[in-house]
This record gives structure tokens, sequence and C-alpha cells, in this order.
């Protein structure tokens, strides 16, 4: 044992100081035509069609394959958002739908090659298509969504050409085939990869990628990082070339308060999931670009289980929606960042429009709250628990606290339970919350297929366990209406039957606040809510 | 000579072996615990934006939860008689390969931080049993409750705003290394040894650098342990026979402090500081977390909120059999220390 010699701490610290100042900062000379993203969650597969995909993984996938068709993206408030009526070709040059809806023709770009060098081939395209439609993957139930359900419906007629066939003219059938999913693999790879247990492939594409895409995979860490190099000879972009990064690295930082010093001082590049707190402290010091969208294809409840006691009394749920403390609760859980669903004036009690979601015309009126709890015959009020799951602790604790003051005031005595994720979204399956708070995305937000799969069937998603054959009829008509007034005449049934129901009450739309040094331009919000490193590039 | 070591080889082997039955208690326990928890992880898994029944029974299916319990604990002993861990749905890799990779970058950090915290701790503790009462006690005192108090993730936090946000001298703390520099060839999974292996110094100063601040901030909360017990066992050793016999014999004062004193008082600092490897190798997720370090402890907190299964039993099972190793050293440690102590 040899002694050592005492150091104060502050020597210590000093010496650390010291130290870290020997040696400047090295950087990479590609630091520029490097995007660096950081993110609290991870990617953990590299085939978005895995089960238990992130959304990470999602968004990755959207750089490494190229599907038949994407979104084109419009200006809302000033902002890029991607946009849900403009469909362009990806992998296709160009698209007929026949008159009568019920064939889609794809040409393929004759250009188009995987990122091993061969040719896109329509042959890839089925092989593609049907796995998605086939194999147990997440795309199955998708691609159902708009009425793609089998492999018959996808007909190779020349190399360069696929047909894809459709029971009925399904409004949502070409928005699907841009959605995440239906991605376009080299089945020549895929398949030698493919085993008699596993036909599909679905093992082997997790870690590798088989695909045309924008970004070549250079290193995949789970839950760590994924580095991404440029594939020089893609040219799917909007300008025809490639895209703008040499190299993306996207990194999982878990702890915000980290990743928010990180953008601040330039060492990451763009990042999307800080805490509300910190984006409005960014913002304040005008340093950084802060892009705010609501993400209108999201929407965070209050939601009440229609069939438990006394939930499945329509008096209560109206008296808890005029007993919510709106503004107080948007202020606190979002510092005001998104879009409220609440307050609106409706002049002659009917919807002002056949969009869902909408701003329902719903304010904190503790007297007419008394009143519906007297009307339910429970003028004494009830007690009852209201729950949150800890990923969302946040945002909702402090919703939590003014909710249970609020309902106080009118006798409601609420228990918050704060469960963990894998807990709540369990509870919420099985139907035993009576009283939570939650939130929903659709990635292909149209006013009937919210209500389809959010008011509708003993699902999971539909959190209000509403069952109402009127309602359900309605949004199932809706689904094949051509006819643009008709649709809208049924949306604002839909509405109105929402707002007098109350199945679940809609607080807002958050923000997806977009933090990015001032040097990247092009940031767009995609319908997978994650930034999709192809629109992006540096001044 | 050669014996004395053979027959701690053999008492140490029989140690191990006597372990195992307590091990697989805890691989049990686990199992079971797991089960028990309220939360389904098909469900949590299957939250694609249009996941429904089909997608959730799949996922029971693929991680072997359509079976009865009894049944999967017999699949997952025979998994286990195999070296298979089973496979995470966080990242979809085998539990195996992720600790694996993960273990070296906890051990690095928790050696690391260890060996700060006992060269800062032990003088600290020396000096403070020198001179009790006086106002060097007191400031090692004051220092150590400090260090106590403050947890680690806020030191963390305070440590990346001082060195990092204002001062700009550390190194952005994401991870082990800095996304830019290439990872030298692998050899040990400490990236500090494997650098200076690959000859790297450059790498190896920028793995060092990723290192101090995570290394310090966890050190800061295990000071004071063991601080308090060096104290206290200099303190009883310093009062005894033999110590006041070398002085008043006139043995300097570096011989009787070092040689004598603390070579008789380090026994209880062994044993604390094994518990606190322990300790600190499963309770260092804070850490992992604010520092965005890759280790073993973050991983097991990600898994059990979302009830990965396969990872937290995996996690367990190291945990436990590290604990069965880090006890086993320790009992080497001290026969070195003191030869009168067998490990009978």
């Amino acid at each position: 044992m040899r002694f050592v010699s005492f150091r104060p701490a502050s020597c210590a610290i000093a010496a650390v100081a010291l130290l870290f100042a020997a040696t400047a900062p090295s950087q990479a000379q590609t630091r520029a035509e490097t995007l660096r993203y950081v993110t609290g969650a991870s990617v953990n597969t590299l085939d978005p069609n895995i089960p238990g995909a992130t959304r990470e993984s999602f968004a990755l996938s959207m750089s490494t394959y190229d599907r038949l068709v994407a979104f084109g993206r419009k200006q809302l408030n000033g902002k890029w958002v991607f946009d849900l009526d403009k469909i362009t070709g990806e992998l296709a040059e160009s698209y007929d739908v026949s008159p009568d809806g019920l064939k889609i023709t794809f040409r393929l770009r004759k250009d188009a090659k995987f990122q091993d060098g061969s040719p896109v081939t329509a042959e890839d395209v089925k092989w593609s298509l049907d796995r998605c439609v086939t194999a147990p993957i997440l795309g199955k139930a998708q691609l159902l969504t708009g009425s793609l359900t089998s492999a018959d419906q996808f007909k190779v007629i020349d190399p360069l050409t696929i047909e894809v066939t459709l029971p009925k003219p399904d409004k949502l059938a070409l928005p699907n085939l841009a959605t995440v999913y239906p991605m376009i693999i080299n089945s020549k790879v895929a398949k030698a990869h493919a085993t008699t247990d596993d036909p599909w492939a679905t093992a082997w594409l997790k870690e590798h990628t088989a695909g045309s895409g924008a970004y070549v995979v250079e290193s995949f860490k789970p839950g760590e990082q994924v580095i991404l190099k440029r594939d020089e000879a893609w040219n799917r972009g909007s300008p025809q070339k490639p895209a703008f990064f040499k190299r993306v690295i996207v990194q999982s930082v878990p702890e915000p308060a980290t990743r928010a010093n990180l953008v601040e001082r330039g060492d990451a590049d763009i990042v999307i999931d800080l805490q509300a707190s910190d984006v409005q402290s960014l913002e304040a010091k005008g340093k950084l670009k802060v892009i705010s969208t609501p993400q209108y294809n999201a929407i965070t409840y209050v939601s009440m289980n229609n069939q438990i006691p006394p939930f499945d009394n329509v008096n209560v749920r109206r008296a808890i929606a005029f007993a919510l403390p709106y503004d107080d609760m948007f202020k606190a859980a979002l510092f005001g960042r998104g879009a409220p669903l609440f307050g609106a004036t409706w002049p002659d009690g009917k919807p002002l429009n056949g969009t869902y979601p909408f701003q329902q015309p719903v304010k904190i009126d503790l007297d007419k709250a008394r009143e519906y709890l007297k009307a339910a015959g429970l003028p004494e009020g009830f007690s009852t628990t209201f729950s949150f799951n800890v990923g969302q602790a946040s945002t909702a604790e402090p919703m939590a606290a003014l909710v249970k003051e609020s309902l106080g005031k009118i006798g409601i005595k609420v228990d918050i339970q704060k469960l963990p994720d894998a807990q709540m979204s369990t509870q919420i399956n099985e139907k035993k919350l009576p009283f939570f708070t939650e939130g929903i995305v659709a990635w292909l937000p149209s006013t009937d297929y919210f209500y389809r799969n959010f008011y509708t069937g003993n699902q999971r998603w539909n959190y209000s366990s509403t069952n109402n054959s009127e309602l359900a009829a309605i949004a199932q008509e809706a689904r094949f209406e051509p006819d643009k007034a008709k649709y809208e005449e049924d949306g604002r049934k839909l509405n109105a039957m929402h707002a007098d129901l109350m199945p679940q009450i809609m607080l807002w739309q958050p923000n997806q606040d977009a933090v990015m040094v001032p040097s990247i331009e092009g940031y767009t919000y995609e319908f997978h809510r994650q930034v999709d490193y192809r629109d992006v590039s540096r001044k | 000579m050669m014996t004395g070591l053979g027959s701690t080889m053999v008492r140490a082997g029989r140690r191990l072996l006597s372990s195992l039955p307590a091990l697989f208690g805890v691989l049990v326990f686990t199992f079971l615990l797991m089960r028990v928890l309220p939360g389904d992880p098909a469900v949590f898994f299957a939250s694609g934006p249009n996941a429904g029944k089909e997608e959730i029974e799949q996922i029971r299916k693929q991680m072997g939860l359509d079976r009865s319990v009894p049944e999967q604990l017999v699949y997952y002993l025979s998994d286990i008689g195999h070296g298979n861990l089973g496979r995470s749905m966080m990242t979809g890799q085998p539990v195996l390969k992720d600790l694996r990779e993960r273990l070296p970058a906890s051990l690095e950090l928790t050696f690391t931080a260890l060996l700060i915290a006992l060269v800062a701790a032990v003088p600290l503790g020396v000096l403070a049993a020198l001179r009790p009462g006086s106002i060097v006690d007191h400031g090692v005192r004051l220092f150590c409750a400090l260090g106590v108090c403050v947890p680690t993730f806020v030191s963390g936090l305070l440590l990346i705003y001082v060195f990092y946000y204002l001062l700009g001298l550390a190194p952005d703390p994401t991870g082990r290394i800095d996304v830019f520099t290439s990872l030298p060839p692998q050899r040990t999974g400490f990236l500090s040894i494997d650098f200076l292996l690959g000859g790297d110094i450059d790498g190896w100063w920028a793995a060092c650098k990723q290192l101090i601040l995570p290394a310090v901030s966890m050190a800061l909360f295990v000071i004071a342990p063991l601080a308090r017990i060096t104290r206290a066992s200099m303190l009883v050793s310093l009062g005894s026979d033999f110590v006041r016999t070398a002085r008043s014999v006139g043995l300097s004062w570096r011989k009787v402090v070092v040689t004598y004193a603390l070579r008789n008082a380090i026994l209880p600092v062994i044993t604390i500081a094994g518990i606190v490897f322990s300790t600190m190798l499963g309770a260092n997720v804070l850490v992992e977390k604010v520092f965005s370090w890759p280790g073993v402890a973050s991983y097991a907190l990600d898994a059990l909120l979302s009830s990965d299964y396969a990872p937290v039993q995996g996690f367990v099972l190291l945990m436990a059999s590290l604990f069965v190793l880090v006890n086993l050293a320790v009992d080497i440690c001290y026969g070195i220390a003191d030869p009168r102590v067998s490990i009978e």
C-alpha cells in the first residue's frame, strides 16, 4: 500500500479543468456536411414493419427505403407540413387512377437503382407489397385501412409497370402506399436470406437493409446510434438530386436537459423532443431556430370509459367537460405550446365544419357542471381515479393536479394514479381505466378515419369504449363517400354527435417543437412526427 | 507459498459452488416477479398506430407468453442452460449480446469512479483521523455530507453545466466516445484500454475525457462511506498499542501512519469498497442516463419500464453473478491485506 498524497477538492477540479483545456476539441472536417440528430428515443430495428418498432425506426426507414409514392408538402401558417392531398411519385415516375377508382397503375422510374446497383423492377415492388399484406408484420393492419388486404391485388404488367386493384374506390389506398410500411425491398437480396420458417426475411431485414433509399446504413447500434451515409446515385428528391447531408448521425441522448445543451452549443444540429420549458427558454434566447407546428394528426384527450359507471351516464361526462380548467391545464402542461381544442362558440349550436378534430364548445363553467351532475342523479359527486403514464409525466402530472383540484369543487373526489407505460397500455387495452389522459396519432388524418379507429369497436384505440351503432354506421358510410359535399355533411353529423354525447374530451394538439441551429433549413413536419433527414439542408 | 495459493483457489472454488443455489433462487424469483408485475409487454410493444388484437397475440407468441407460467419457467431455465438469455423487444437484439456490449461500459465507468473515490476518500479519512475534532476533520465531514446529499444526477447535471455548457472544456456528454472518433478494434471492451492496445493516443484521450465527468459525479456520491469508514478504523488503529510502541521507538511519521496504522485499518475499507462497487454497478442508472452512457443499468431500467422481461431477468442474473465474484475478490483481498484471515 503506497501513500497517496492528499489533494484538496478544489485542486482536483482545477486539474480536471486543465486536463480538458490541454487538448482543443477535435472537430472532423466534414462537420458541415454531417447532420447530427439527437433524440430521447432510439432506433431498434432497420425494418419498421417489425412489431415493437419505435418511431425513430419509422423515420430511419424513410431515408433508407423508397416507397412507390410520397406525400407532398404545403405551408400551414408559414410552416412546412406534409400534404395528405398531394401525392407525388417516389419510385413511381407517374401513376394513373382509373375513372371508377378501382385500379391504380404505377409506372416505375427507369433510372431507379437499389443501393447494391441492381435496378428496381415491378417484381421487387410486388414482392414488397405482398410481404406487407401477407407476412405477420405491422404493415398488414395499416394497409387494411386502405382496402389493401391480399397479394392478388398487386399485378405485374411489365418490368416497369405494376397495377393495384381495389375492391371499392378507397380514398385511402393511395395515401397508404406513401406511409412507412409499404417500403420497396430488393427482393433478390431479401429472398436470398429468407428461410422456410421466415419466408419474408423478417429476421434478416431487422438488422440489414436492402433498399433504394437516399441513405445507406453505415453502422447500427440498437439503442445507441445509427450512422448513415448518402447514396450518391439517389435522385428521388424533389430537385432530382441526392440528399444534402453526406452523413447523418442519429444518436440517443436520454436526458432532455442534455439534448437542450447539445443543440444550444451547436454540437447537435436538430432535436424535436425537448421539454416545453426548455423550448421556451431557448426560443427566448433567440440564438436557435425553433419551428413549432401543432401536430395536426395527433390529439391529447381526457378520456372516460363510457361503459364504466358513473361515466356511462352522459350527464356525468358533460359535467366533467364543463368542470375542467382548460386554460390553466394548457398553460401548466404545455406552456401554451399547441393548438387548443376547447373554448369554441357554436352560434346556432351546430358544428362549424365537418373536420375532425374540431374545437369543442366547452369551457369551465362550474354551475353548469353541477347542474349536469344533478341531472345525472349524483348531486353529491362521487370518487374516481385519474390515470396517466410515467412517460407523459412532465405534461400529465401538472394537468392531473389541476383536474383533481377543479373536480373537487363540484364534489368529485379524484385519486391521481401514475402508471408505468406498459401497465397503462395494458389497462387501457383491457378497458379497466375509468378516467385517464392519453394521446392518439393518425398517419392519415381524415374525419372518417378518426371516427372509425378511435370511436368504434372493442379495441385499444377506442379509449372511451364508445359503442354507438349510429356513429359507427355514419363513419363507415363516409369512408367510401366520393361526393365531397356529402362527406362534409357526414362529418358535421359525427361532430354534432361527439359534442352531444361527449364520449371523451379533446384537449389540444401539442406542438412539435423542432429546435435547430440557425443554419439548418427545410425542416418539414411529417406524418410520422419525426425528422425526415432528406428534407433538411445546411445553408 | 504455492500450497497457500493452491488452497486459496480451492477455497475460492468451493465458495463459488456454494453460491450456485443462491443464483438459482435469484433466477426463479426474478422470473416470477416479472410475471406478477401488472404490465403486459405485448400490449406495450404493439403500439404502432394500427396495432390491434392480432399484433398483440403475435408479440405474445413471439415472447413465449402464450404458454402457462410453469411452462415458460421450464423453457427459460433450459434456455439459460444453453447460454441463451432470450431476446430483448426493446433493442431487438439477443440479451446476451446487449449485455456483453454494455457491461464493459458500466464496468469501465464504475472502476474509474471507484478508483477516484478511493484515491480521494482514503487520504481524507486518514487526515480526519489524524486530527479528530479539528477543522480538517469537520471539513472532511462537511464534504462527505455534501457528497451524499447531492444525488448523482444533480451533481452530474451540474458538472455538465459548468464544464460543458459554461466553460466548454468537457466534450459533449453523449456516451463513451465522441461520435466523430472512430472506434479501436474491440479487445477488452474497455475503450481506454483498447485505444492504448491499438496505439491510438488521441483516441485514448478522447475516451478518457468522456469518462472523467460521469466518473467524478459517481465518485462524489461514494466518497462519504469510504472516507467515514477509513476515519473510524484509522482512529481505532492509531489508538492501539502497536502504534504507540512504533511511535515510542521513534519510527518516522510516514512509517507509523502508512505501514502500521493504515495497513491494519484497511480491512473494513476493502469490505465497504466491495459493497460500494456492487451497488454502484446497479445504481449508477442516473449517471448513465444523464451522460447517455450505454451501460447495463440504464438498459435494465428502460426494459423494466416497458416490461421487457428478458433483459430485466438477464440483468438481475448478471448482477447476482457479479456480486458473488466481487465478494470472492474481496475475500481474497482480505487474505493479501491480512494473512491471518482465511476465507473458510
